[in-house]
């Protein structure tokens, strides 16, 4: 059962990074976040929506970006798409360190950030059709953390 | 926490403390903020204070590697201060943590670069 839900699309410029990182961290709000989990959310949200505004999109601003969230009891799922240029070799796209872009000096990180910080983690991409990025995340809240601390 | 960048000289390093959120946009302000101090000062250690943090991405791993690289060619070194355990984890999942060590305290950094 879907508890709650929210979509957003936005045009696909950088500034657009905190707008859709305020979203997401306002849509679980009521689940009570533990400052770790904020942070870590907003960095998966990040580097999804910036992959799809600098590789996706080439940083066209016409173009959208579109993020869509489920909560079910305590686990956000996550999905951010474009409809951009797509990847050509995902397992590539997936090595720490790789960049098409080494000029940007974003340490070809992304996805395996992405990864890491989440619970689940899928991507499929076509060419010249865009790429969707799905994670799922456990919401921790602060005061079940206080209890389990307490607990132990 | 409202975002912004603060640099400061000591000797012959830069403090560079960066508050709030370090994302894609921000970091193309700062690059140009701290490559400016950089050339003004020539320095030969840079310690970024991120106590204030609140948001770090593979952008904001870019711009202190980036950094890191351009110390490491004047035979300098970097260090980074006032990590959250989250920030802490961001750094340690990034690969930074393998080239950059982390200090206590500017006063530790200092310390040990032996400035």
């Amino acid at each position: 059962m879907v508890t709650n839900s929210m979509e957003l699309r936005f045009k696909a410029t950088l500034k657009n990074e905190s707008l859709a990182r305020t979203a997401v961290i306002s849509f679980i709000e009521s689940l009570h976040p533990t400052a770790e989990i904020v942070g870590e959310l907003k960095t998966i949200v990040s580097e999804a929506v910036s992959n799809a505004i600098i590789h996706g999109y080439h940083l066209d601003a016409s173009k959208d970006v579109y993020v869509k969230g489920d909560i079910e009891d305590d686990v956000l799922s996550l999905i951010i798409s474009d409809y951009g240029q797509g990847i050509k070799d995902i397992d590539l796209a997936l090595t720490p360190h790789y960049t098409t872009r080494p000029d940007l000096e974003r340490a070809g990180m992304g996805l395996t950030i992405i990864e890491s910080l989440s619970d689940s983690f899928k991507i499929r991409s076509v060419i010249n059709m865009g790429t969707r990025v799905m994670v799922t995340k456990k919401i921790v809240s602060a005061e079940e953390k206080v209890t389990d601390d307490v607990g132990q | 926490m409202e975002n912004k960048i603060k640099i400061s000289k000591f000797d012959d390093g830069l403090v560079i403390k960066i508050s709030g959120d370090l994302d894609s946009y921000k970091t193309l302000s700062y690059k140009t903020k701290i490559l400016q101090a950089m050339e003004k000062n020539e320095p030969l250690f840079l310690l970024f204070d991120l106590k204030d943090l609140t948001f770090l991405d593979s952008a904001g791993i870019g711009l202190i590697l980036g950094r890191y690289n351009d110390i490491k060619r004047v035979g300098g070194q970097v260090g980074l201060v006032g990590l959250s355990s989250y920030a802490a984890k961001i750094v340690k999942i990034s690969g930074l943590s393998s080239v950059i060590k982390t200090y206590k305290s500017v006063a530790q950094f200092k310390k040990e670069v032996r400035v």
